[in-house]
């Protein structure tokens, strides 16, 4: 297919999922937040999970619940809000309605035109969680009629590769800030365990330290972003940990939002991809992406804990970005 | 007469209903069905129609709004009929005029005998302004230039045909033809029961037969592509929707590279040889290094590729000068001289401006005619006598006299009407139509039965255009065993 035509296709695999992915984030921390009577720290943990604290702060308005879903919702200065994100997926497949399925294009079309029917106020009027469902329910439509009509082959595996490049970036970027925020109650726990350092202020119960109410609380919140939460519980039966965390969403083989599943997605398209005929005028990406993809596979949870989390996702995600960078170079442009 | 009591469409011709009320003996059955559909339930399925054009997206793009959106093409229900009788007229008298028209443009081309002649002047050919001298003496294959014309006809009051204009150039509004057929079948499926309904769908299979046959020679399983100008031109819907239809690429320009003199397009697969190129960018903007060097809408490189014959474009570059407004008032006398035949479909009378006494004509008399710029479209650069302001008409005579070759003028003809359903009500609109012919490498015109009604949705209105409020309908031939009482329906 056409390079132009094969950039559209991964750009609308990013971009629905991109929605779908902060539709869930803010979605998660709004109603954890109305549970645990802590809006600001979760609209601020938020706003660095999408790498927005100084574009929100440029705008100058107070961080309250409007201001902020607004932002992540409804913002057209936002170049990742839902509507924005919705549009550019929209407008990639208005540039390749040949290519593509009619139904997949009315399903980001239909779409697109009822998000133009929502504002800010309309959203906290009808509670939140229904707009949320929506966004959800039309990206998986939108899978969903792509799975029904669209031939396997080039056009298929370059949205499947951007969904789930994004994706990939999406976790990494949720569990490190996460996992920043959920630190000082970790530190706790490590050094209760060593039997040092006494002198923590553990006189009064601490709703926020280790086995508290709010720790769980946050851990689970982690995983309740990513639709992580039941899977988690099936496959880690001795409880919320931050190592079971880390596990589950860096190196699980098998769910669809961790690390390691992710770009072993990517890989399969990018072979797929191959298979179908393409030809890459370098072999970086398939470097940086079987490289990356063997680290997953053959590290464990504790090692990375142990070394640092922060660094490793750091890591991981300029390795995503660089595997994205590559693929365009080798793919995409003359 | 149920939801058509009390129709009148005035002194037109009305395409469904008779003078005295009574539907047309072709119109009949359809009448009764939409009766028996009853005015809640048309209501409810019109409805349906219009959002299902929003929902699919076929939109087109209004230059003038600042906010470059798209709007759909407002579609009305009840569909515009032409009996089967009819419309073999139609179709005969169009293909006729077609195979002048590439006749002429050959010879124009090449021997220009028609100037020798004394046919049409000299001068107005070549200062046409689609007219390119530069390939005098190219060969595109078949010697065919016009693969893809529209022409738009109207109907006088007295029920005759006349063609009011050629599009030569990138004539647009297929896909709605299709559109409208595909939409009308499924939202509507009631009314075409017990009638026999000419289909129109194969369009995209002729279409693609006859841009592969253009291929250069030993290119056996050709690359056929379809040039866009992009997403931003208020066409785009259509130049997608037929990629989609015929199963080729959509392609910019960008997409695009000449080597060599071969036209490649940038896949994932490396370079790829494009053979047949169905072109939507004029001649101006198709390649910068022969014609406009600002564009960045063609390739450069591409006019080259065609003239040593790597590389087929449809329609070839230059068939402007066929269309061309003054030319037109030509094409009856093209038709006498190149084929021997009398026209079968006549032209509407025409003024042409360049002559001293047509335009003292067109001064005296500017409140009663039609004025037009010679090469505008869409409605745009012309002047409705009867519906202007004194300012105006002074303003265009200053334009006429400052410029004579440039505008044409016509007696103002009362359109044909066809019923149609405005807020809840059916009413008689002014409506024309645009069939779509193909025209072969082997000189075979194939034109679907039917073709884009185009209906003015502003009461007593004449300007059907769709950037100018215009809507469309679908077109039905319908084949009856009643013969149609239209006397002397072609002149």
């Amino acid at each position: 297919m056409l390079s132009r035509e094969a950039d559209a296709c991964y750009w609308i695999g990013r971009y629905v999922e991109r929605a779908e992915a902060t539709a869930r984030m803010v979605d998660v921390h709004y109603h954890t937040a109305l549970e645990s009577n802590r809006t600001l720290f979760a609209w601020s943990s938020l706003l660095s999970v999408a790498d927005a604290v100084e574009a929100f702060a440029s705008r100058n308005v107070p961080m309250t619940d409007e201001s902020v879903l607004a932002y992540f919702c409804f913002d057209q200065d936002n170049p990742d809000s839902i509507i924005r994100s919705w549009t550019a997926a929209r407008e990639n497949a208005r540039t390749i309605r040949d290519e593509i399925a009619s139904e997949m294009w009315e399903a980001l079309n239909v779409t697109y035109l009822e998000l133009g029917r929502w504002n800010i106020q309309l959203l906290l009027r009808r509670s939140p969680s229904t707009f949320f469902a929506y966004v959800k329910e039309s990206a998986h439509r939108f899978q969903g009629t792509l799975d029904r009509t669209l031939m396997d082959g080039e056009a298929k595996e370059w949205i499947n590769l951007g969904r789930f490049i994004e994706r990939g970036d999406q976790t990494t970027r949720l569990l490190d800030v996460k996992y920043h925020d959920l630190l000082p109650g970790l530190k706790q726990a490590q050094t209760l365990q060593g039997g040092m350092h006494q002198e923590q202020h553990l006189a009064a119960p601490d709703p926020y330290g280790i086995g508290g109410p709010l720790d769980e609380h946050g851990w689970a919140s982690i995983l309740r972003s990513v639709s992580a939460f039941e899977m988690f519980r099936k496959t880690h039966r001795d409880g919320i940990t931050p190592v079971n965390v880390v596990d589950f969403l860096v190196l699980n083989a098998r769910f669809p939002a961790s690390i390691r599943y992710c770009i072993g997605q990517s890989t399969q398209s990018l072979t797929r991809i191959k298979a179908a005929g393409a030809t890459p005028r370098g072999h970086e990406a398939d470097r940086i992406a079987g490289r990356l993809l063997a680290d997953l596979t053959y590290t464990r949870a504790n090692e990375i804990i142990a070394s640092g989390l922060h660094e490793f996702l750091q890591q991981g995600q300029e390795r995503i970005n660089t595997l994205g960078d590559a693929i365009a170079q080798e793919y995409l442009t003359y | 007469m149920g939801m058509f009591a009390g129709y009148s469409s005035g002194l037109s011709f009305d395409e469904l209903i008779d003078k005295c009320g009574q539907p047309r003996p072709y119109a009949k059955v359809l009448v009764d069905a939409i009766n028996d559909l009853g005015p809640g339930e048309f209501e409810r399925r019109q409805a349906l129609a219009d959002l299902s054009f929003v929902q699919s997206g076929v939109t087109f793009t209004v230059y003038s709004d600042s906010r470059g959106t798209e709007k759909t093409f407002p579609f009305d229900l009840i569909p515009r009929l032409v009996p089967g009788s009819e419309w073999k007229s139609i179709e005969a008298g169009l293909a006729q005029r077609l195979t002048a028209l590439n006749l002429f443009l050959h010879d124009i081309y090449h021997e220009q005998k028609v100037l020798k002649d004394g046919i049409i002047p000299r001068e107005i050919v070549t200062a046409a302004a689609h007219f390119r001298p530069e390939f005098i003496g190219a060969d595109p294959p078949g010697g065919v230039y016009v693969h893809i014309s529209g022409s738009d006809l109207i109907r006088s009051p007295d029920g005759s045909w006349q063609v009011l204009e050629d599009n030569l150039r990138t004539p647009s509004g297929v896909s709605y033809m299709l559109e409208n057929r595909a939409v009308l079948t499924r939202i509507v499926p009631d009314i075409f029961r017990n009638q026999r309904i000419r289909p129109v769908h194969h369009y995209a299979a002729q279409l693609i037969a006859n841009l592969r046959a253009l291929a250069p020679d030993g290119r056996d399983n050709p690359n056929v592509v379809i040039l866009t100008p992009g997403s931003f031109n208020s066409a785009y819907f259509e130049h997608a929707y037929l990629a989609q239809q015929l199963g080729v690429p959509l392609v910019e320009g960008r997409d695009l590279v000449v080597a060599d003199n071969i036209v490649y397009m940038k896949t994932t697969h490396g370079l790829q040889r494009v053979d047949v190129i169905y072109r939507r960018i004029d001649d101006d903007f198709l390649d910068p290094l022969t014609f406009r060097p600002d564009s960045v809408l063609g390739c450069p490189g591409i006019v080259n590729a065609y003239r040593g014959g790597n590389v087929a474009l449809a329609n070839s570059i230059g068939t402007g000068v066929a269309d061309d407004k003054v030319v037109y008032a030509y094409v009856p006398e093209l038709i006498r001289y190149y084929l021997d035949q009398e026209p079968i479909i006549g032209n509407v009378e025409t003024f042409l401006a360049w002559r001293p006494t047509d335009l003292e004509y067109i001064t005296d008399n500017i409140g009663k005619l039609v004025v037009k710029a010679a090469n505008e479209s869409g409605g745009y650069g012309m002047l409705i006598g009867p519906k202007s302001t004194l300012a105006e008409q002074a303003e265009f005579v200053d334009k006429v006299r400052a410029n004579p070759r440039n505008y044409i003028a016509q007696p103002l003809i009362e359109l044909s009407t066809a019923p149609t359903y405005v807020n809840g009500d059916v009413d008689s609109r002014h409506v024309d139509l645009r069939p779509f012919a193909l025209y072969g490498r082997d000189g075979r015109t194939t034109i679907v039965p039917g073709g884009l009604t185009r209906v003015a949705l502003t009461k007593g209105s004449y300007v059907v255009n769709s950037s100018q409020g215009g809507g469309s309908k679908d077109t039905w031939v319908v084949d009856t065993d009643t013969t149609p009482e239209v006397p002397n329906a072609i002149a």
